[in-house]
């Protein structure tokens, strides 16, 4: 599927799921996560080889974001709103995750369709999520995607 | 328990910059021309860039990183409001109010400020201590 055929975000009814996605984030990915937000802090443990032994779990959510903004489009004016994220179990550097996301609502008023996009992340092979999460987008009704 | 015996959690202020923005749009994979792209910015509502959402909110987290360890890892909760846009030039402060404690579980306030002391995110924190996975 090419971008331009992704499904706008906007028109997904609730209770749409979005294909599961796969990733895993590597001490490269983690080391460049926490440049970006220059957080230095010690709470992320050291492996062995140098780095953080623990994914910061923000950039788990972010991840799983990212696997949402690549199975839709965003309407012009697109706003996300507000977040929560909930962090069930620390994630280790290197492992393997899979994210699900499904529109949780949805809903149009004053020409603006609020939609909230829950996910949950959990290392493959295992139940339970290490995090869930809610996105609510807010983009103006019958916008073209961007 | 109430909110006095809950621990005070530090605040932290970092300077957003167009260039932390491009580090951060390469790392989470967020190249949205909002954030990175300054004269497609300057045509929005917006005029001019602005910080990804997740960025500020790092904050917030790493605040709270800071202050629990791995019980903010496997324990943690944030909920917030983004209110107001974060710009280049700006410097945030998050900052961690304590609100009261609940089946082991602390929770805060929080809020992400700017120099001129506008709220540009706010929500709650929550930390499950001692109970980590």
């Amino acid at each position: 599927m090419t971008p331009a055929d992704l499904p706008n975000v906007a028109g997904l009814p609730r209770g749409h799921e979005l294909p599961t996605a796969h990733f895993r984030l590597d001490a490269g990915d983690v080391h460049r996560y926490l440049e970006a937000v220059e957080d230095r802090s010690d709470a992320y443990g050291q492996a062995p080889e140098g780095g953080a032994a623990w994914v910061p779990p923000l950039a788990v959510a972010t991840m799983a974001l990212r696997a949402i903004l690549e199975r839709v489009k965003l309407p012009a004016g697109a706003v996300h709103t507000s977040q929560e994220v909930e962090f069930q179990r620390a994630v280790p550097v290197g492992a393997s995750l899979r994210s699900r996301a499904r529109v949780a609502q949805r809903s149009e008023m004053r020409g603006v369709v609020v939609s909230v996009v829950e996910f949950d992340v959990a290392e493959e092979g295992v139940a339970a999520p290490a995090v869930v999460g809610r996105a609510t987008l807010m983009a103006p009704l019958g916008e073209s995607p961007s | 328990m109430s909110a006095d015996d809950i621990p005070q959690v530090p605040p932290l202020s970092r300077l957003v910059t167009q260039e932390g923005i491009r580090r951060y749009a390469a790392a989470s994979g967020d190249h949205n021309p909002l954030h990175v792209d300054e004269e497609y910015a300057r045509k929005t509502p917006f005029g001019g860039t602005i910080a990804h959402g997740m960025l500020v909110l790092a904050y917030l987290s790493e605040m709270m990183a800071a202050a629990f360890g791995h019980d903010w890892l496997a324990g943690g909760r944030l909920k917030a409001r983004f209110r107001a846009p974060a710009r280049p030039g700006d410097t945030l402060t998050a900052r961690a109010e304590p609100r009261r404690v609940r089946d082991g579980v602390f929770e805060y306030g929080v809020e992400c400020s700017n120099q001129r002391g506008e709220t540009l995110v706010s929500g709650t924190a929550e930390v499950a201590v001692g109970r980590c996975q």
